[in-house]
């Protein structure tokens, strides 16, 4: 019996297929967003929000990733936005080979924004970058207010955390500021916005957040 | 099923480093898991025996090594934390959210860049080849 020594990790095999899905991006000028969350937290409408309002500014597309069905997809559709459905299957989250093989579905020569819905989870998408350059996590009300504690990494590791669902805080008892604590509490960098889809100034921070960072793109595209 | 991707990488990569070896069966896998990556030893093992079925690897059995998390931070300091914290705080009641609250740096104090602690990495195989029979 011998020993084989491997070295081979996983994890970066995936950043590497991530790497060279961000330089696709770059290339063409795409500012691309991560949307995570859990089932149910919001993310499909709070996209559609910003689809809605950023479509006639830039050219949006989206990748609406699920584990089967296409009802989310059809719903960018009917916004009259370029889709790309991602069914994984058994999977419980996009990794960067899934993406990279969308991307190949995109016109990202007439995209400047593209949305990437991840599967509803808050754990598995963690440990798989897709090549995006914003990594956002959405969470509600209405999954309690230790769910942010439960689920640290996450936190931890995106660049934007959107509290949804506010308007029924009090409804499920729950402490939209308490959630916010516990986020700055594991990543007290992150920026984190509380919003309502009955409330438009809270989705125009959120909104204008994605804005910024087509902003960004497009200035550095100039130089 | 999260684990269930991950076992597939890590059968095609323990699957071909034994055939360019020549091996007849391979007996170990050893892997090197983060303790801050979301996956669960005994579910990969399970994973990975479901998918090795019927192949040279369906008896591999699997050794897994912790990677505490590493830390670099602005100041200039590069290493893992702090381990005499974790297992103090009752409070926090997740073996992960102690090391998260540890992830400071033990210089300054300062919220420090994760650089080491997620990684799942397949270490080595030991197989058994025909030469050995």
């Amino acid at each position: 019996m011998h020993v084989i020594h491997m070295g081979h990790d996983v994890f970066k095999a995936n950043d590497k297929v991530a790497e060279k899905n961000r330089k696709n991006l770059d290339k063409h000028g795409v500012f691309s967003v991560n949307v995570m969350g859990a089932i149910g937290s919001g993310k499909t409408t709070l996209i559609e929000e910003a689809v809605r309002h950023l479509k006639d500014k830039y050219r949006t597309a989206v990748i609406a990733g699920d584990v089967i069905a296409e009802m989310d997809a059809s719903r960018f559709r009917k916004l009259g936005v370029p889709t790309t459905p991602v069914n994984t299957g058994k999977e419980c989250h996009l990794d960067a080979k899934l993406v990279e093989k969308a991307l190949g579905e995109v016109d990202l020569d007439n995209t400047d924004l593209l949305i990437i819905e991840n599967v509803g989870n808050l754990i598995c998408p963690v440990d798989f970058k897709l090549g995006e350059h914003l990594r956002v996590v959405v969470v509600s009300v209405t999954e309690g207010d230790d769910i942010i504690l439960k689920h640290p990494m996450i936190f931890k590791t995106s660049e934007l955390a959107v509290i949804n669902k506010v308007d029924i805080a009090h409804a499920v008892d729950v402490d939209a500021e308490k959630m916010r604590d516990d986020i700055h509490s594991l990543n007290p960098d992150i920026p984190v916005i509380l919003t309502s889809k009955h409330d438009w100034e809270s989705l125009e921070t959120w909104i204008g957040f994605i804005e910024l960072g087509i902003g960004r793109t497009q200035e550095a595209r100039k130089k | 099923m999260h684990e269930y991707s991950i076992a597939c990488e890590i059968f095609e990569q323990v699957i071909e480093t034994a055939k360019v070896h020549g091996a007849l069966e391979v007996r170990h896998v050893t892997l090197e898991m983060g303790r801050l990556s979301h996956t669960n030893p005994e579910q990969l093992s399970f994973c990975f025996k479901a998918i090795a079925e019927g192949s040279i690897a369906e008896n591999a059995e699997f050794i897994v090594e912790t990677i505490p998390p590493s830390l670099e931070c602005e100041c200039g300091y590069t290493g893992t934390v702090d381990e005499t914290q974790i297992g103090k705080n009752d409070e926090l009641q997740s073996e992960l959210l102690e090391y998260i609250a540890a992830l400071e740096c033990p210089v300054c104090g300062k919220n420090a860049r994760i650089i080491g602690g997620r990684e799942l990495i397949v270490k080595s195989i030991e197989i058994e080849t025909e030469v050995e029979q």
